[in-house]
């Protein structure tokens, strides 16, 4: 029990409910059913991308090319919709092909992170570089509106379960899903692994690249599912829709417990992270703070975070270093 | 290849800048009339001091997210000083101060509270950029004088680029203190081994302190000669040379890891991109295009070397094996 | 079927540049506790990995394992088969539980999306954790253990695989007294099951406690395979260096001068307290104890990087404050760790690099500026006052062997012309030949008048080296020494006990002028 009250989730998940009390007292909006599932409809795609980061960071790695994915998903999309029928078969076909395009790109980053060992960050500096310079190739960063998709996919985009946004539920789904993965499957607990110590995993018979590869390709998994989610959410293709929006994720990401240097990080953290981002975007638009404050106060907290966040690391590896001094 | 063999990282790099720039005088058309050799020269600059900014940094072992951020917000301090009238000195003054003190916030987390260098710097990137956005409102800030604007435009003696010599001094500075200076030395080594310097008796904190708040000034006078060339400040000042530094320092033979890294490589690389990109112009490549080339290089370049270093560790090996027989 | 259960025979391993192993061979029998020994640099860990399947030996090599060709590819096979392999360094992963660690790499070779079983796992980690009786929280992560419960985690995992013969690599390399005694137990009823353990290790004293059979190596050949009773300490330390005697102790009465250095009362919470004492110019002051005694905190104190301290320190009289490593190098304080590779040297750099690290601001010209020529130079004194091999100012350190390594180390502290010294364990990993020639080095320089505190758990070399040899136990003096008086023994009791004769053996104690065996701590 003490272990629980003490973990990060328990800290994230404090903040949080502390500023939910106080922007309840600011803003009677707040607490609305209405003003919550904007919210979690809002931070969807941020969520889903942050889900995956969360595996891609537990490894020790980063992948800042996940927007560009996204976003290369999103165009694809957009081409290919303009062409399906109006029957739900189109969006099982979406949901086929976003996610297959995604998983190529993805492990074309880890193959390049394992098998040429190349950092992480410059791989995906490059890989983001080049799909980047290709989405501006196919579409001239021209938007692109939904009305020449068919209709069953605005239905979709639209589509609600008790009041619940679709984005809301893939969200949930996917949260759930990654959660179970990294508790109750093999490889999950082999992410776990070569992220506490890649030495003792080659020893333990895990297959080191084999787990790189996958999770890079799980990060453009859920690329391809957020581009889904994304174009429902905005019903339209934007080129530049997300440019920079992977320092979002990491921030999520980061806000959420996880270590950059890997071996931690949760799924439970990594949610309150993204929701924590998205409170505070959300209070300082009830308490009608000029929008331009957001940036400085996500950035205050993402340092305020990793440096207390370190100062407490510094503090219980302390505490292991003593020896006991005789009287 | 033999011949290849003798030659540092950085020769074969001048090399190919060299042989890129014959290609492209024989196949870009007008590659060398004027207005274009003088658009490359206006463009190297800003670009190369926000890389030798982030190569520095590199060499540590870390990586300098808020580059281009505390240089955009160095660009629009100096744009307010400028626009309420104060001397050109004072403006620039306080630019400088500005970026030395982004510089200080990322130095003081780094050394002082020992969080990694990509995470203090992500921080610092979302905070710099809402500052400006605060104190911007998202809008452009001009009203410099017309005596600023020949800093970035301007020529020396009518011939060399104001701004070229700029980097020239700054690249020269740099080339000094890192090679020659005990604080560059120190650089260095802690890149290696940061516990094996500090328990050699150097001041790991102060190095690396040191350490962004050069990064910082090079960004700061990047920010000088972007403001000028463009007669104006806003936040994505820049913003592009980015990513395109950390390509431009990790071509450059900068190793990303720490330890490693040379103003010459990292002023290669940036001649590489800028001829690349201008070249590929000319030939009516589209922009896109010459983004994707750049990530492609990139990526290359990092393949070639670890295929160069199995083959080393082949030969060595061999090498060795017969001196053993022998 | 053969009575043994492991069987390597013409075992020769081949590095670029080296013969690790020639024609070795090992052969362990079921229950027995079998001793891997030799120096460094004998073999004993490139056997180790062939037969972890971390190395592959060059071909002509038999290995037989339960009476069949073992074929193992990779570390994994090895387990599987029943060969559980425990390294020095141990191979955990300090973010899951305890009971995962135990678990961990049954499952590698099953589909990835296989449902991981907790409850299985839990069991299995019980059982293990009970066979070996010991009780830890399986929840609870591994970061969170001491090193000695760490290495149960590791035996027990050994067992969950089922092994039928675990090697412990210098197991005890990380241990405090009371923690070894508990592992002997472990290890006598690991025995009892039958299963076989490989010991390796070069302390002498804790071999003839927990071994059957003795294998020595030396300089990459097998020297034979004795039982227990066969070999006494000398005889082993014969087989293992082929020479009779370690070193000589020295024999102390040198003449004294003033005090250079002292130290009153310094205290640091957590890591010491109340340490006094004083260095006179001419002599060395040895300062031992075991694991967890303080002793390289105290010294990383004094050199401003274990701070803040209370208490007061004097440089020639003079009562100085050091609150960084930068500091005590301008009051002239040199420190040469422990661990070579990461805190010595940045093994990346070239000599020059490395030797002039501490002393840049003297080596400038006239502009501020370094100048190489200098640099060179310095670094060739070095090299060739100290002898280092090879003499090329540009190797990078990295390639270089322990011996010339240490060396390289000393110069760098040598160029900042210190006015004391500390040396922690001076001679860890360097082959014996260099050790004594380290040992001339520091008495040579203590004559010349710089202060030498000597750091080191290996008691032979204390005694070698040490004019005055002060005791650290639970981070206080436990007792000092003068040479004359010191034993392996009255050194041992101080350290474990805290008094300087235990009440079994009053008699002994008496000094004896040659050390004979290798104890260390």
């Amino acid at each position: 029990m003490k272990s629980i009250l003490k973990s990060k989730e328990m800290s994230i998940a404090l903040i949080i409910v502390m500023l939910s009390i106080v922007l309840s007292f600011i803003s009677p909006v707040f607490f609305t059913f209405e003003n919550i599932t904007d919210i979690l409809k809002g931070n969807a795609v941020l969520g889903i991308l942050a889900i995956g980061m969360t595996l891609v960071i537990i490894t020790g790695g980063i992948d800042v090319s996940v927007a560009a994915v996204t976003t290369a998903v999103i165009v694809i999309l957009g081409k290919i919709l303009v062409f399906l029928p109006d029957s739900p078969i189109s969006i099982v076909l979406m949901f086929i092909i976003a996610p297959l395009i995604g998983v190529i790109l993805g492990a074309l980053n880890g193959m390049l992170v394992s098998k040429i060992q190349i950092p992480a960050i410059v791989v995906t500096l490059g890989t983001m570089s080049m799909i980047n310079g290709i989405i501006l190739y196919i579409t001239n960063g021209q938007y692109l509106n939904s009305t020449s998709f068919p209709k069953i996919f605005v239905k979709f985009a639209n589509f609600e379960i008790f009041g619940i946004s679709i984005l809301i539920i893939l969200f949930a789904l996917i949260s759930i899903g990654a959660w179970y993965l990294l508790k109750y499957t093999v490889i999950g607990r082999e992410v776990l692994a070569i992220g506490g110590n890649k030495e003792s995993s080659i020893r333990a018979g895990i297959n080191f690249d084999k787990v790189q590869i996958f999770v890079y390709g799980f990060m453009g998994l859920l690329a391809g599912v957020a581009a889904i989610a994304q174009l429902s959410y905005t019903k339209a293709v934007d080129p530049n829709g997300l440019l920079g929006f992977e320092m979002q994720v990491i921030a999520a990401v980061v806000l959420g417990g996880a270590n950059i240097m890997g071996g931690r990080g949760t799924i439970i953290g990594t949610f309150l992270g993204v929701l924590l981002l998205g409170i505070m975007q959300n209070g300082l638009i009830l308490a009608h703070i000029d929008v331009f404050w957001q940036k400085v106060v996500v950035g205050a907290i993402i340092l305020l975070a990793v440096t207390f966040d370190q100062i407490q690391y510094k503090r219980s590896k302390d505490k292991l270093a003593k020896i006991e001094v005789e009287a | 290849m033999n011949i290849l063999k003798g030659l540092s990282k950085e020769s074969v790099l001048g090399l190919i800048a060299l042989v890129l720039t014959i290609g492209m005088c024989i196949i870009a058309p007008g590659f060398l009339s004027q207005q274009n050799i003088s658009n490359m020269l206006f463009q190297i600059p800003e670009f190369g001091l926000i890389a030798l900014g982030m190569m520095v940094v590199i060499v540590t072992g870390g990586i300098n997210l808020s580059i281009t951020y505390s240089a955009a917000l160095s660009g629009v301090a100096i744009a307010i000083m400028q626009s309420h009238g104060y001397s050109i000195l004072i403006s620039i003054l306080v630019g400088l101060v500005v970026g030395l003190l982004c510089g200080f916030i990322n130095g003081f987390i780094v050394s002082k509270i020992g969080v990694s260098a990509i995470l203090v710097t992500l921080g610092t990137m979302t905070l710099f950029e809402g500052v400006i956005l605060t104190i911007t409102k998202g809008n452009s800030i001009s009203g410099f004088s017309e005596a600023y604007s020949l800093i970035g435009n301007g020529y020396y003696m009518g011939l060399v680029p104001l701004s070229l010599l700029i980097f020239v001094i700054f690249a020269v500075l740099t080339a000094i203190l890192m090679n020659k200076s005990k604080w560059g030395r120190n650089v260095y080594m802690l890149g290696s081994n940061p516990i094996a310097t500090l328990f050699s008796g150097v001041n790991t904190n102060k190095v690396l302190m040191g350490v962004y708040l050069y990064s910082a000034l090079l960004a700061a006078v990047a920010s000088i000669i972007m403001t000028s060339r463009y007669n104006m400040a806003k936040v994505d000042l820049g913003s592009s040379y980015l990513l395109q530094s950390v390509s431009a320092a990790v071509l450059g033979g900068t190793d990303i890891q720490g330890g490693y890294g040379k103003v010459m490589g990292t002023i290669y690389a940036v001649i590489i991109f800028q001829v690349l990109s201008s070249g590929l112009n000319l030939l009516e490549v589209p922009r896109s295009i010459v983004g994707i080339i750049m990530g492609a290089i990139l990526i290359l370049v990092l393949i070639l070397n670890f295929v160069k270093a199995k083959v080393d560790e082949k030969s060595q090996k061999k090498a060795q094996q017969e001196t053993l027989v022998a | 079927m053969s009575k043994y259960i492991l069987q390597m025979n013409h075992i020769s391993k081949t590095f670029p540049g080296v013969k690790a192993l020639d024609n070795v061979k090992l052969e362990i029998e079921p229950g027995e506790v079998h001793a891997l020994i030799g120096e460094n640099g004998a073999g004993k860990s490139t056997l180790i990995k062939i037969l972890a399947g971390i190395y592959d030996a060059d071909p002509g090599a038999e290995f037989y394992f339960e009476g069949r060709e073992a074929d193992i590819k990779k570390p994994i096979d090895a387990t599987l088969k029943g060969i559980s392999i425990i390294y020095q360094d141990l191979s955990l992963f300090p973010n899951l539980s305890v009971a995962e660690n135990i678990f961990i790499g049954r499952d590698s070779n099953s589909n990835s999306l296989k449902k991981v079983n907790w409850k299985h796992i839990e069991e299995i980690a019980e059982s293990a954790l009970k066979e070996l009786d010991v009780q830890i929280d399986l929840n609870l992560p591994v970061e969170k253990l001491s090193i000695a419960q760490q290495q149960l985690i590791e035996i027990a995992r050994a067992l969950a695989f089922e092994a039928k013969l675990i090697v412990m690599d210098e197991p005890t390399s990380s241990l405090s007294a009371g923690e070894v005694e508990k592992l002997y137990k472990v290890i006598n009823n690991l025995k009892q099951k039958g299963i076989s353990i490989i010991f390796v290790s070069h302390k002498l004293k804790e071999l003839f406690t927990v071994s059957d059979r003795f294998t020595v190596l030396r300089d990459g050949k097998y020297v034979g395979t004795y039982e227990s009773k066969e070999l006494n300490e000398d005889k082993l330390i014969n087989l293992m260096v082929g020479r009779q005697v370690l070193y000589e102790k020295n024999k102390g009465g040198i003449q004294i001068g003033q005090t250079v250095f002292e130290v009153k009362c310094l205290s640091k919470e957590g890591n010491f307290k109340d340490i006094s004492f004083e260095l006179k110019q001419g002599e060395v002051i040895g300062i031992t104890g075991l694991m967890g005694s303080g002793r390289t905190e105290l010294a990383q104190a004094i050199f401003g990087i274990n701070t803040p301290v209370t208490g007061e320190i004097k440089i020639n009289g003079e009562s100085v404050t050091i609150k960084s490593s930068e500091d005590a190098v301008k009051k002239g304080i040199a420190y040469i760790p422990e661990s070579r590779k990461t805190q010595g040297l940045i093994l990346e750099q070239s000599i020059i690099n490395n030797i002039s690290l501490p002393v840049l601001k003297t080596l400038r010209n006239a502009f501020g500026l370094i100048s190489r020529k200098k640099e060179v130079d310095l670094a060739n004194h070095y090299i060739k006052t100290l002898d280092v091999r090879p003499a090329l100012p540009n190797l990078k350190t990295g390639k270089m062997s322990g011996g010339n390594q240490q060396k390289v180390v000393i110069g760098k502290w040598l160029s900042t012309k210190p006015k004391l010294l500390i040396i922690d364990e001076p001679t860890n990993g360097i082959d014996i030949g260099a050790k004594t020639e380290i040992h001339k080095l520091l008495r040579k320089l203590a004559s010349e008048g710089m202060g030498v505190i000597v750091i080191s758990s290996e008691l032979p070399e204390v005694l070698a080296v040490s004019d005055r040899i002060i005791v650290m136990r639970h981070g206080r003096i436990a007792g000092e020494l003068a040479i004359e008086e010191a034993t392996q023994e009255n050194i041992m009791n101080y350290a474990l006990l805290g008094s300087k004769v235990s009440k079994e053996n009053k008699n002994q104690g008496k000094g004896k002028v040659i050390v004979e065996s290798g104890v260390s701590m």
